[in-house]
């Protein structure tokens, strides 16, 4: 599978849900426009029709990139845009989704509404922007018709569809009084254009359709919105609104401006989004490392990771054309001068500051391949001062193989040894999740996988011992073994579970069902309940990941033992409805 | 008429405030009527402080109950403020317990179980928490129904104004500073006019609202219920504008607070909570002092945070799991915690309010999200109340109220704040009564 293929799989997606049963995709025309050249027999079936719940019609608030991109894209890139805004929200992972639910508090509406005025100050009193955006003169302090065709034009950019005439008047009316109320015609202009941003046809996509017998079809705006949004993370541009007007989004020439979408720099940013949520690059943001334990970690650490991630993906989708597995075991990479220096490589330009990257290609000598050999993950999942096999190994489940993987029951004693002479290495410490059934369960199907990263700490920087002991980074993904994180990456690629999770992920983001259906998307592991809570655990009401010593010291102080108890069983019901 | 609006007026007349909410107890024509004139006039407010991660039960909970208590060792840094609090233990969360950290603030604040399986950013819970239903009520005789605010950088808090309607939270000392006391900010007593463009916003915030209604009707029953939330966001907004048009109520302790610094830099790579937590202290006690909300929920750190604690060598939540034995390390990291929760209560307690202080007329309620933190369980849910004289807490006591459902605490609260509620809760979160012995 190629990205393009991907794209257009999932631009497909973006199309088929216009009826209210998806087509297989193989049905699909652009699908079949995808089958590029060189693409490798990869099984990318789509889960069954049924699997899917009729895309449900909502609203979607814009994400902070999506408000972002509209104004850059309506107006220029060199508008300071404010950043405190209402944040998004990812149930399942997924920006998506989160638009189609969230709405907008009373803070989010304060911080619109300054955003608003912020902007519309911007545009309208720099004399260069005002001389661009407002195409006529004024005839005195209030002009009506002059700012009807200022407010007509970008309405219609900004709300992705014409402004009717009442619309228009209304605004038009708040700019007049403003404007005498000023005594100046473009700070009356304001008003209306603040208006314009903090109106809900901005902040909310309104991508609804109407039913015709089995299908749902999308009014011919809607659809401009639906295809720019999901390609470009942005509105649409003139092009792709006159053609809605013409009432041209069908047929060729639909499939020639899908063609030019993707053809554009802006699909960049469609792709960005995508793996910003896959990946849950957003929460770089909120890390932090032990000084004294890395004195490599820096604010920028955070922003430097993600950015490596974002070009070395982009690079491999848009540059190259290449195979999209290949962002699990590709050894070339993008590095600023921080990441260069936590890799132990050198950075190959001097005199060079924190947001210059440079491509740079590792030695197959060393382990570190692909996104999982990348700080941003690396980092992302672990403690402040020590590494987390079991969230690595949740991470490469949950994102790589979409796998849910539960949360532990409640009333697990889950204290780990401290390292001692018979258990250095985080390895042997956490052999009590191999020995003690009711940790093994899931614990199996997470350590196995992570413990193959212990050879890099919790910044990423490449380590051979921990405490002094030699590192073994063997473990299996299910039955398939691998020796390193280099082979575990190979393994990780040839896994047919991989392709199928990005695609139906892309799909996902285009499709945003609800939470619930996007749930039914994941595959659920069979774990069978008897692991989970095993019979001798319940009785005693408490379960434990200490390994049995029948000290009363190890077990929990709690005293609610008969609640525990019962919430333990719950979990293993609800394990037991799962399948 | 009924003895109730007697406080009504009076409050409406010495604050120049508009018509209060209609409060249910009769203590102005009980008890002291001497200091329900001279204090009368101050709102009540009520706020939570929230923690993550829990505590370490058999340290928490004080040997004693009642008035002969003594703060138990994860509370020692509380023994100076002893006086001011009430140690509520014993109750449970009855609701679902399936999601570790989550399901405990889920059962406690909106009286049901979590909806999905997991509690990240992106959850939500089904109902609105009471805070929020308590905002409702009394915050609309302020200019921020209530104030969502944080230590420890994040984005989303626990408040909930409805199901899916989860509340941004401000982390950030200067930001908060500048919504509170920056433009719009007018001292007490400030007679000058108020600025022209102020009326401009609302005709744009009018506008606005009619394109929601509008859209609003071409929508499907979920989204309008969406659009209404905003819809009621933009009318408040509205009133704010009127209120600063207004004068401000002339509060004689409030005044503008010095401007916190841009940012607060880590110490030794770990982030300064104590002098971050000290400056949200003062800028949340002078936004209750200036009348500006009367509700707030205060998130000192998220559920799940990994907060390096001074000296700790782990992360919290990493410690509250891997830490054997009593947990010592978890320990030191609670009790630096109430130390900081110490200094916000002596906050409070420093700023006068007639012959009583702030605290006496803010009821404090710190809690955190779920009982052992190593386990996840929500019997014995720690709760301890402040301040509250005004709301008739009974103070320097320990309530043991063991197996009590917690969603009685959570009713109790909104009877105390007024709300004239019978019952909370939906299945086995719900109560039809208050949790006895928590007023005098």
């Amino acid at each position: 599978m190629n990205l393009r293929t991907g794209f257009l799989l999932s631009v497909v997606a973006t199309l088929g849900v216009a009826c209210t049963q998806p087509a297989p995709v193989q049905d699909s025309g652009v699908g079949s426009d995808a089958s590029v050249d060189d693409v490798p027999p990869v099984d990318v079936r789509l889960p069954p029709a049924a699997a899917y719940v009729p895309n449900h019609p909502r609203l979607r608030r814009l994400t902070r990139a999506q408000y972002t991109n509209s104004i850059r894209d309506v107006f220029d890139e060199t508008l300071i845009v404010p950043r405190s805004l209402e944040p998004d929200k990812r149930p399942e992972g997924s920006s998506s989704i989160g638009g189609t639910e969230t709405t907008i508090s009373q803070r989010g509406t304060e911080q619109y509404q300054d955003a608003a005025y912020d902007l519309a100050e911007q545009i309208l009193r720099n004399p260069m922007r005002r001389a661009m955006y407002v195409r006529c003169t004024p005839a005195g302090v209030r002009d009506d018709a002059c700012a009807g065709t200022f407010l007509r034009t970008y309405g219609r950019r900004l709300w992705r569809r014409p402004v009717t005439e009442a619309e228009l008047a209304t605004m038009v009316a708040i700019s007049g009084r403003a404007a005498e109320a000023l005594m100046d015609f473009h700070r009356g202009l304001e008003f209306g254009l603040s208006t314009i941003l903090q109106s809900p046809n901005f902040l909310f996509r309104e991508e609804i359709g109407t039913i015709r017998g089995a299908e749902r079809r999308y009014e011919r705006y809607e659809l401009a919105s639906r295809l720019s949004f999901f390609l470009w993370n942005g509105p649409p541009d003139d092009a792709l609104l006159d053609a809605a007007e013409m009432n041209q989004l069908q047929g060729d020439t639909l499939a020639g401006h899908v063609d030019r979408l993707i053809q554009s720099p802006k699909l960049r940013r469609g792709l960005d989004a995508f793996v910003t949520d896959w990946l849950r690059l957003e929460e770089l943001d909120f890390i932090s490392r032990d000084a004294t334990l890395f004195p490599a970690f820096s604010a920028d650490f955070g922003p430097s990771a993600r950015e490596e991630v974002l070009r070395t993906i982009a690079w491999i989708v848009l540059e190259r054309d290449g195979d999209f597995r290949d962002v699990l075991t590709t050894r070339e990479s993008f590095v600023n001068r921080k990441l260069a220096s936590i890799y132990g490589i050198p950075f190959p330009t001097r005199g060079a500051g924190p947001t210059q990257f440079e491509r740079v290609t590792f030695s197959p000598a060393q382990p570190r391949r692909g996104i999982l050999g990348m700080a941003a993950f690396l980092a992302l999942e672990a403690h402040p001062t020590s590494t987390s096999p079991t969230l690595r190994g949740k991470y490469v489940r949950e994102l790589i193989l979409c796998e849910a993987v539960p949360p532990p029951p409640i009333g697990v004693n889950t204290a780990i040894p401290e390292p001692n002479p018979n258990a250095r290495t985080l390895r042997e410490r956490l052999e009590v999740h191999q020995e003690v059934t009711s940790c093994r369960g899931c614990h199996r199907f997470l350590d196995n996988i992570g413990l193959g990263f212990e050879n890099f700490d919790a910044l990423g920087r490449f380590r051979r011992e921990d405490n002094g002991a030699t590192i073994d980074p063997s473990g299996s993904i299910d039955s398939t073994p691998f020796a390193d994180p280099s082979s575990m990456a190979t393994a990780l690629r040839e896994n047919p579970s991989f392709p199928r999770c990005v695609v139906n992920r892309q799909r996902r983001r285009a499709a945003a069902p609800g939470a619930r259906a996007a749930r039914a998307l994941v595959r659920r592991r069979r774990l069978s309940p008897a692991r989970i809570a095993p019979r001798d655990g319940a009785r005693r009401g408490v379960s434990t990941c200490e390994r049995p010593r029948g000290s009363a010291a190890a077990a929990p102080a709690d005293t609610g033992r008969r609640r525990d108890g019962r919430g333990q069983r719950r979990h293993a019901r609800r394990h037991a409805r799962r399948h | 008429m009924k003895p109730l609006s007697r406080r009504t007026i009076l409050r409406g007349t010495v604050g120049g405030l508009a018509a209060a909410v209609a409060l249910p107890w009769l203590e102005a024509m009980t008890n002291t009527t001497r200091r329900a004139r001279a204090n009368g006039s101050f709102p009540k407010r009520f706020g939570v402080w929230f923690f993550g991660n829990g505590v370490i039960p058999e340290q928490w909970t004080p040997a004693v109950e009642g008035a002969m208590w003594q703060p138990s060792p994860l509370m020692m840094p509380l023994s100076t403020i002893k006086q001011h609090l009430c140690v509520v233990t014993g109750t449970r969360v009855n609701t679902l317990n399936t999601t570790p950290h989550g399901s405990g603030p889920a059962g406690l604040f909106s009286g049901d179980s979590l909806s999905g399986s997991e509690f990240t950013q992106g959850s939500s819970f089904r109902a609105a928490t009471f805070d929020q239903r308590i905002a409702e009520a009394v915050g609309g005789d302020t200019r921020f129904r209530s104030l969502e605010t944080a230590v420890q950088p994040a984005q989303y808090g626990i408040s909930h104004a409805g199901p899916n309607m989860r509340l941004p939270i401000e982390p950030d000392p200067r930001r908060l500073f500048n919504r509170l006391f920056g433009e719009g900010f007018r001292a007490p007593g400030d007679m000058t006019m108020p600025d022209p463009r102020l009326s401009l916003r609302r005709s744009v915030l009018d506008a606005v609202a009619g394109q929601s209604r509008t859209l609003a009707a071409r929508v499907g029953v979920e989204d309008r219920r969406r659009l209404d939330a905003h819809f009621t966001a933009v009318r408040a907004i509205e009133q704010q504008i009127a209120r600063l048009e207004s004068n401000p109520p002339n509060l004689a302790s409030c005044r503008r607070p010095d401007m916190p610094p841009e940012s607060i830099p880590d110490v030794m790579g770990r982030p300064d909570m104590r002098t971050k937590s000290r400056i949200m202290s003062e800028l949340l006690a002078m936004a209750m002092a200036c009348d500006t909300s009367r509700v707030f929920f205060h998130m000192y750190s998220q559920p799940v945070n990994n907060t390096l604690f001074p000296a700790a060598t782990s992360g919290h939540h990493q410690l509250t799991h891997d830490e054997g034995g009593a947990q010592p390390q978890v320990g030191t990291i609670l009790r630096y915690i109430m130390e900081d929760f110490a200094t916000f209560v002596n906050t409070l307690a420093r700023i006068p309010e007639g012959d009583e202080t702030l605290l006496d007329h803010t009821l404090v309620m710190l809690t955190t999200d779920c009982s052992f933190g190593r386990t996840h369980s929500v019997d014995e849910y720690p709760m301890i109340f402040a301040g509250g004289r005004s709301h008739g807490l009974r103070r320097n006591t320990h309530l043991r109220a063991r197996g009590e459902n917690a969603s009685k605490v959570s009713l109790s609260i909104m009877q105390m704040m007024g709300l004239r509620v019978a019952e909370f809760g939906m299945g086995a979160g719900r109560v039809t009564e208050p949790l006895a012995g928590l007023t005098t």
